[in-house]
């Protein structure tokens, strides 16, 4: 049956209690096609890929391979079947070397014992055949994001996967290691590969997919080819309307600096240099993008600056006052918000109501508390004005901030942040796994901050972020801050620098 | 000399700065005892100022414990110390005492490597202690004794098992809860079937094994006429370390406790990998009480491992759950045990200061002083919910 697709979904719907994650969604998959998988955040996607990998059963509908009915109700029935996963998070040990991780699951054995030197060399092959370098006796931990990415797709082939999918792929990598990446993928498709490429990202989906089959609350919307197909139009199935995918921003009005850094070192957890000697200078009335590659000093420089991390060497001002050896508190005070980069970890207490999380700064003041017993009803009138005036949907002020969605989330949190009318904002990865939707509302929102003269710093992995939104670009690799590029330079320029200036390529 | 070698010789001074001032040397100069130790911390410091802090450190501790040790011996009665410190006999007790420990620790191993935090080590130990004795003396085989012990072992392991794994509940609170279980069970069951009287005097017990080795200085003595389960223990650590390490078992059991997720994702069964991990610790500590009970003692008395099992997961996590290292350990704290036994000839309260030596120096392998000691990633995490 050479005509039939390698994968059909047929009538897929999921429910979870009475959340329908999936409502009769139809998705063809055919033989060497690359078929993206576009959606907002909780649009089904990753549902309908974790029905097909067996990690979820269906409640109705039908999944066929080469047009065979199948039931598939594990990972291990799955990758039996030839279907191979990479996920958004690898799914790697990383304290295990590259051959253990790729053979893990169906060991070569020599008697009883494993032979490593077999998978070492399995690893070797594979690796050539497919054109993905990877040393098969490095430690996981200890290679880069894009080459654990390699190893995941590895281990796919490795298990014999004739259909991939793809969970995001391009989130952690660099704008070139995601142009390997999808050199990679058109080879696999060549030799007789499928792929599912799930992605909110429009660019990279037009470059990369030959259709995209478009997910709207669980529900298809529709299956289009690239060919002729534009970002708008795509953004507009996506979402169910008209989306400004541009941030407009008015002229800026400079004003004094307001943050303030001098040679400014941190270390990181493990007491390694992770800042090394940065200044910069943010002031009034503009934003100022920090763009880099994942871990490459941004948390440490940013916890150093609201005083989560003792600096090492140099000074941090805000607006005049040295806030270098100041604690959290103390730094806040000083006029400082920080939209946090991992917001369950570090912007909101999950397990407090919206209430209790909105005044998080502020639980101390007359406004809040009297003699030290906090005031319930003062702390719920303020939340629920917030919370109407910052669009924070499902929620109500005595709603565990746990139970809301991640772009409510990040709401909450920056309208506590906002609220404090503070002089100099960081937002750090504003957007992380926000939809387009609340991207926008994010957007606009710190470019008001800007044009009402605060001091914005915005750090991001997204360059496309950080290029929209900022009046000027520095770049940190290693700690760090290797060039001011202006935003127009093009995503090429920004790369070289991002990853340490061209001068030493990362080894394969 | 690189300075690691410096930090090593300073280690080895400090040893010997002891050792001089007992038999068989029984140097009674303290002199040479202040003047070995001194050398070995200024080894060790000039060791921390070269920069390998961690054995240059080692060399400091080894001196000073050298110094105060081999003073002490020096200032001590020749007589005395003739009765302490005879080497053959202190190296056969510390295996005894070490392997119950070891078998903890093995057991600890596997059910830790593989993601569950096995605190009920203890319970488990002394189940195998109850129904060691109990299957001998039913039976009249120490054979189908040590084969009950293992199966009773793992049936309350799988309890733990349950608990931890299926019910996702807390594994400290499950733990502790089975260990309380153990004494209570175990307690019952031996005042229901023996009453006042206590196990018979002729209960089966394990046999020593006689090797031909008397003529061998100091080997001979430490090795001519120990138990089998001794053997055994030794034997269950190099099968352990072959296990967990070299075999495609081993890796799945690893996979499971570093990341369960990627090993579900290749397509493993991490809950039944958890399941037989935490039996196969059961088994194994059970085995090390049986050792207790009709290897060592012959008898069983209530609560008798009297907290080895905990000792048997401070060895496993002072060795970083790695078992040469594990082993290594045991060997250190039964060690302690072994002098402490027989140091109430000078001081009967030091002597009990000595049995906490074993928490003190876990205590400091956790904060790191050492080398820090890295748990399996998931520890203690169950599977999340898909």
């Amino acid at each position: 049956m050479a005509d039939s697709p390698a994968l059909e979904l047929r009538g897929i719907t999921k429910r979870f209690g009475a959340l329908v994650a999936n409502n009769s969604v139809d998705f063809e998959l055919k033989r060497g096609e690359i078929h993206a998988l576009l959606g907002e955040n909780g649009a089904g996607k990753s549902t309908l890929m974790n029905v097909l990998y067996g990690l979820h059963q269906p409640d109705e509908g039908q999944i066929l391979l080469d047009g065979e009915p199948v039931t598939i109700d594990s990972p291990r029935r799955a990758i039996g079947l030839g279907i191979g996963m990479v996920h958004q998070h690898f799914m790697l040990v990383p304290v295990m070397t590259v051959a253990e991780n790729l053979v893990l699951g169906a060991e070569p054995r020599s008697g009883l014992l494993l032979d490593y030197k077999g998978a070492a060399n399995r690893v070797r092959e594979l690796s050539q055949q497919f054109g993905l370098a990877v040393d098969p006796d490095a430690k996981v931990e200890d290679i880069g994001v894009g080459t654990q990415q390699r190893v995941e797709i590895l281990r796919a082939l490795f298990r014999g996967a004739k259909v991939l999918v793809l969970d995001e792929p391009t989130a952690v990598l660099t704008p070139q290691e995601a142009q390997d990446l999808f050199v990679v993928l058109r080879r696999l498709t060549e030799q007789g590969t499928s792929v599912v490429f799930i992605s909110h990202k429009l660019n990279e989906v037009l470059d990369i997919a030959d259709r995209v089959t478009v997910l709207r609350r669980g529900e298809k919307i529709d299956t289009v080819s690239t060919e002729g197909a534009t970002e708008r139009s795509l953004a507009g199935l996506m979402v169910g309307r008209e989306v400004l995918l541009r941030v407009e921003k008015p002229e800026q009005t400079l004003g004094e600096p307001l943050l303030t850094l001098e040679g400014v070192s941190a270390e990181d957890d493990r007491g390694l240099p992770a800042v090394n000697d940065v200044s910069l200078e943010v002031r009034a009335g503009e934003i100022v993008g920090l763009a880099g590659v994942d871990a490459n000093g941004q948390s440490e420089l940013i916890e150093a600056i609201m005083g989560l991390r003792a600096p090492t060497a140099g000074t941090i001002t805000v607006d005049g006052k040295d806030v270098t050896h100041c604690g959290p508190r103390d730094t806040l005070a000083a006029g400082v918000s920080h939209i946090a980069e991992d917001r369950h970890r570090r912007g909101l207490v999950l397990e407090f109501d919206l209430a209790e999380n909105l005044c998080l700064r502020e639980y101390k003041t007359p406004a809040f508390s009297t003699r030290g017993f906090l005031s319930p009803s003062k702390m719920v009138t303020r939340a629920r004005k917030l919370l109407k005036e910052f669009d924070v949907r499902g929620g109500e002020p005595e709603t565990r901030a746990g139970s809301l969605s991640g772009g409510n989330q990040q709401k909450v949190v920056i309208a506590r942040e906002l609220t404090a009318d503070p002089k100099v904002i960081i937002a750090a990865q504003p957007t992380r796994g926000l939809d387009v939707g609340a991207i926008e509302f994010v957007h606009r929102r710190l470019v008001e901050e800007r044009d009402r003269g605060k001091a914005v710093l915005l750090v991001s992995l997204e360059l496309e972020e950080v290029r929209s939104l900022s009046d000027r670009v520095l770049v940190i690799y290693e700690g760090r801050i290797v060039t001011e590029l202006p935003p127009e330079s093009s995503e090429e320029d920004f790369g070289v620098y991002m990853t340490g200036g061209g001068r030493d390529e990362r080894a394969a | 000399m690189t300075p690691k070698r410096v930090g090593w010789a300073a280690v080895a001074l400090g040893i010997l700065a002891f050792f001089v001032a007992v038999p068989p040397l029984t140097v009674r100069s303290p002199i040479v005892v202040i003047v070995l130790a001194a050398l070995a911390m200024a080894a060790g410091s000039y060791a921390v100022t070269a920069g390998e802090k961690r054995i240059g450190w080692g060399g400091i501790v080894a001196g000073l414990v050298g110094l105060v040790g081999g003073y002490a011996a020096t200032q001590s009665g020749v007589a005395n110390l003739e009765r302490v410190v005879v080497w053959g006999a202190l190296g056969a007790a510390t295996l005894r005492y070490a392997t119950p420990l070891i078998f903890g620790a093995v057991g600890g191993l596997f059910s830790e490597r593989s993601g569950v935090v096995n605190i009920a080590l203890e319970g488990m130990m002394l189940m195998g202690a109850f129904f060691g004795a109990w299957g001998a003396d039913m039976t009249g085989s120490w054979i189908l004794g040590l084969v009950i012990a293992v199966v009773a072992g793992s049936a309350f392991a799988a309890i733990h098992a349950l608990f931890a794994i299926s019910f996702r509940a807390d594994q400290i609170v499950s733990g502790t809860a089975l260990n309380l279980l153990a004494v209570g069970i175990t307690g019952y069951l031996y005042v229901q079937v023996y009453g006042d009287l206590g196990t018979p005097d002729d209960l089966p017990s394990v046999p020593n094994v006689s090797l031909p080795i008397d003529w061998l200085p100091l080997f001979g003595d430490v090795f001519g006429d120990l138990n089998l389960l001794v053997w055994l223990a030794l034997a269950a650590v190099l099968v352990t370390w072959i296990v967990v390490f070299r075999t495609p078992t081993g890796l799945r059991l690893r996979s499971a406790g570093e990341n369960p997720l990627a090993a579900e994702t290749a397509g493993l069964n991490v809950v039944r990998t958890r399941y037989y991990a935490v039996m196969a610790s059961g088994g194994l500590a059970a085995l090390g009480g049986a050792f207790l009970s009709i290897g060592f003692l012959h008898t069983f008395t209530q609560n008798m491992t009297a907290g080895r099992g905990f000792i048997a997961l401070a060895a496993l996590i002072f060795g970083r759950w790695k078992p040469g290292l594990a082993l290594a350990a045991t060997l250190l704290f039964g060690f302690g045990s072994a002098l402490a036994s027989r140091l109430p000839v000078f001081s009967p309260s030091g002597a009990v200061l000595f049995q906490a030596l074993p928490y003190v120096l876990t205590l400091i392998a956790v904060t790191g002083l050492i080398g820090r000691s890295v748990p399996p990633l998931a520890l203690g995490r169950p599977l999340p919910r898909s």
